[in-house]
């Protein structure tokens, strides 16, 4: 298997888009990236595109056809990938194994989704679409109830409270303010979204226990990677970052089949399989993009992924561990929370925050000296998982 | 309540639900079909007050039960104050309308 590097990076800010066709959307970032590397008019072997639902979205269907053509990359081979709100993290992995098969040279990898084109309720079904149809989605179960379930479990059994999940919400929404990319530029308070009496006007319930600040919004965004053999980097401007692990498990589709429903197992296998082959351990990690799609994610995912123990990853964060500063800044982008949760657009942009802090060019949230970084893309309720460790090298 | 169908594998005799090809624990692909039983007891809720499209209600408490013959199952909790731990009777009845049917699901009261 041959090494693959990082050589391009491109993301648009993540909100609305009004004008714009969703393949319009994608191609903003692609051409970044491709600029970014400096691959002039060099052709690109292959393109893949994370999305998870422009057939229902956007009623379009076909879309890495429609953007290879938009973007010229004709003949280059062209494949959409869906895996629910991992969708990106699984057009990397496509992307990753073209290029470290030696199939292919230089493969675009470009994920997004344009939610926004339909109602909040429209995009809250869509998603739902995820859960099992006759055992989950006829109770009118969505995504913020598994999570809200999933909560009450948690604090209960590793007495996470309401105080710790707005501490991830006032965190990332504080990084956010220093990502020009972000969905959301808006400084919280716990008293604001928390302890005040207006808490329940700004913060209201969306599934109990979870509230507004606990949930990612809704976004539209997209965001794009160039990758190409890490022997072949020199050819292009950038400087080195390749993708040492990558790892992928899968779960029981349904929450109640687990054995344990506050066990994230395929997190943890997907985070064990990606520093298994980059042979590094979570110590060796600077940063970590955590798929904070509730805020209570964040903290399960941080302590599944082999960052803390089991029921410290609270305390982890109320020591100020997981900040901009801290030893393992979470989600300096300001995570799904702040920077948007654009479903198929994700995994590609939590890779492209963590080239940027790897290569110094992260701007005021960069973390300093960062060498190591990992990203969680988390699909379904934990059903598909993938994660990537990501290093400079030189 | 009749229709709440799970199945336990003929060789290693895990429980399962909803359906799967193969058993999750041993592979195998032959199946006794049974019903869940008895008392279900409340292991997780929620209080969702954000429904899809397609449901008009304002509020729902869903949560997941296992039943005395070991069947877990999600379902739409039609009680005042759900408690982790309750025990609560099955009932099937419509939970949803989709393409101008009522589907039918688990509900789940106190009492009878
Ligand atoms: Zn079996």
């Amino acid at each position: 298997m041959r090494k693959v590097a990082i050589v391009g990076v491109g993301m648009i800010p993540f909100g609305r888009y009004e004008s714009e066709s969703l393949v319009e959307m994608l191609a903003m970032p692609a051409l970044r990236a491709m600029d970014d590397a400096g691959i002039g008019d060099r052709a690109v072997d292959a393109l893949y595109v994370g999305n998870m639902a422009a057939g229902m979205f956007n009623h379009q269907s076909a879309v890495a056809s429609a953007l290879a053509d938009y973007l010229a990359l004709l003949p280059a081979a062209a494949d959409t990938i869906e895996n629910g709100p991992a969708s990106g993290g699984s057009a990397i992995k496509n992307g990753l194994l073209a290029v470290a098969s030696g199939y292919y040279d230089l493969v675009l990898v470009v994920g997004g989704e344009k939610m926004r084109d339909v109602i909040g309720p429209r995009a809250t079904d869509t998603v739902a679409t995820m859960t099992h149809p006759t055992a989950e989605y006829i109770y009118g179960v969505t995504l913020p109830s598994l999570a809200g379930m999933f909560t009450r479990l948690y604090m209960e059994k590793y007495g996470v409270t309401e105080r710790h999940l707005a501490q991830v919400a006032i965190k990332n929404h504080n990084n956010g303010l220093l990502n020009p990319y972000a969905h959301i530029h808006a400084s919280i308070t716990q008293e604001g979204i928390l302890d005040s009496p207006h808490s329940v006007v700004n913060s209201p319930i969306v599934s109990d226990p979870l509230r507004l600040y606990d949930c990612c919004p809704v976004s539209d965004g997209a965001a794009a990677l160039l990758l190409c053999p890490a022997e072949m980097v020199a050819e292009f401007k950038k400087p080195k970052v390749v993708i040492a692990g990558f790892g992928q498990a899968t779960d029981t589709q349904t929450v109640q089949e687990r054995e344990d429903p506050t066990d994230l197992k395929a997190v943890r296998l997907a985070a064990q399989q990606a520093f298994a082959m980059a042979k590094q351990t979570p110590r060796d990690v600077d940063l970590a993009e955590l798929h904070d799609a509730f805020t209570i994610l964040e903290i399960a995912e941080s302590e599944h992924a082999g960052f803390f123990k089991k029921g410290e990853g609270a305390r982890a964060l109320e020591e100020g561990r997981t900040r901009i500063g801290g030893d393992l800044p979470i989600n300096p982008s300001g995570g799904l929370k702040a920077r948007g949760h654009a479903l198929g657009g994700t995994g590609v942009a939590q890779v492209a925050e963590l080239v940027w802090h790897l290569r110094g060019e992260a701007g005021q949230r960069q973390v300093k000296g960062a060498e190591v970084g990992f990203s969680l893309n988390f699909g379904g309720f934990g059903n598909n998982v993938t994660a990537f460790v990501l290093r400079r090298e030189a | 309540m009749k229709e709440l169908v799970a199945y336990r594998c003929k060789k290693c005799g895990l429980i399962m639900y909803p359906k799967h090809g193969r058993c999750l624990r041993c592979k195998a692909r032959e199946f006794e079909p049974f019903e869940a039983e008895g008392d279900a007891r409340l292991i997780t809720y929620t209080d969702n007050q954000t429904l899809p499209w397609g449901i008009d209600d304002r509020q729902r408490f869903l949560g997941i039960v296992e039943f005395a013959n070991g069947v877990k199952a999600m379902g739409w909790l039609k009680v005042a104050t759900p408690k982790l731990g309750m025990k609560l009777k099955p009932h099937w009845e419509p939970v949803r309308v989709m393409g101008g049917e009522d589907v039918y699901g688990l509900v789940l009261r106190q009492g009878k």
